[in-house]
């Protein structure tokens, strides 16, 4: 029973945190060229590849917070958002060093600036992303329910 | 590397791949528009139109008029970006002022200010709102000669203008 209680626990927390990447992925594919625009204040990028990044990295969110929803590829859903949520990091963090004052564009219920906010919110998504991860996988490498092992003919 | 790690690392770039087409086929028009160079001219075209519809009412100036305006003495400059950013670097004599101050800071920042006094309003840079809402608010409370700098201070600063760290 404290096994159990425990997957469904981590469980929930996999389809909590898929369903908060599903919502800002959908908040920005509703709102493309706000976040176009959000994208091209970060001055990283040039122009030309900025609508490329703007419409295909909301749908990474969406595809990735959905599988892992619906509990599709979990371990896979779970490396692409860990990876993306350090490709965010980087960009704030660089954003931060060369003192560029922009909204962030993340997405998440409200409009916020890049900042030490930002920084704190994507460090708690990474260690949950990551945390979970590792907890998939140490289970299949045991032959847990769910695991490669089992799955295999 | 073992066998799990790998497959999940293939199944990632998958699921990539795939985003990736759904969103290049569902966002075409703004990845073509982006490819040829246009998104800059749109996305302000795009921001004139919402501004138009959403701020009716709210006169705006350029980064000439702003600083002939400056130069005059004559005009109260308002910066409407958050505390942090104006205490970094400001207009000279601007007071700061953000949407959320207003009423509230109006009578404690602009006690005694004349009506009719001109006022300059502007915030971060081009794209942001926030000098919008600051002169909306004071056309509401009655003050009649609020424009608002729409270049922001970013394009102020690069141009060479006067800027200072006095509170």
């Amino acid at each position: 029973m404290r096994i159990s209680g425990r997957l469904i626990g981590l469980r929930a927390l996999e389809v909590v945190l898929g369903g908060l990447f599903f919502y800002v992925g959908l908040q920005k594919v509703l709102h493309s060229y706000e976040f176009a625009e959000a994208v091209l204040a970060y001055q990283l990028l040039p122009e030309s590849l900025v609508g490329v990044v703007a419409a295909g990295l909301p749908w990474l969110e969406i595809v990735a917070g959905l599988c892992l929803v619906a509990g599709l590829k979990r371990r896979s859903c779970l490396l692409l958002l860990a990876g993306l949520v350090v490709a965010f990091l980087v960009v704030i963090l660089i954003t931060m060093a060369r003192g560029l004052s922009i909204d962030c564009g993340c997405g998440l219920f409200f409009q916020r600036q890049v900042g030490l906010g930002a920084v704190l919110e994507d460090a708690v998504l990474l260690g949950w992303a990551a945390g979970l991860y590792r907890w998939e996988f140490l289970r299949s490498e045991k032959g847990g329910p769910g695991s490669i092992a089992q799955a295999a003919p | 590397m073992s066998r799990g790690w790998r497959q999940d690392l293939a199944w990632a770039g998958f699921i990539l791949g795939l985003a990736m087409l759904f969103g290049l086929v569902q966002q075409w028009p703004l990845v073509r528009t982006s490819w040829r160079g246009e998104l800059a001219p749109r996305l302000s075209q795009m921001r004139e139109q919402r501004r138009a519809a959403q701020f009716q009412g709210v006169k705006t100036i350029d980064l000439a008029r702003a600083y002939a305006m400056f130069q005059s003495g004559e005009a109260l400059f308002i910066d409407a970006r958050p505390a942090a950013e104006f205490n970094e670097l400001h207009v000279p004599q601007a007071i700061n002022l953000t949407p959320d101050q207003v009423p509230a800071g109006v009578a404690e920042k602009l006690a005694g200010l004349a009506k009719d006094r001109e006022i300059v309003v502007y915030c971060g840079q081009a794209n942001c709102d926030l000098a919008l809402k600051v002169a909306e608010k004071l056309q509401a409370l009655g003050f009649t000669w609020v424009m608002v700098y729409v270049g922001g201070f970013r394009a102020w600063d690069e141009a060479g203008y006067p800027a200072d760290t006095s509170k």
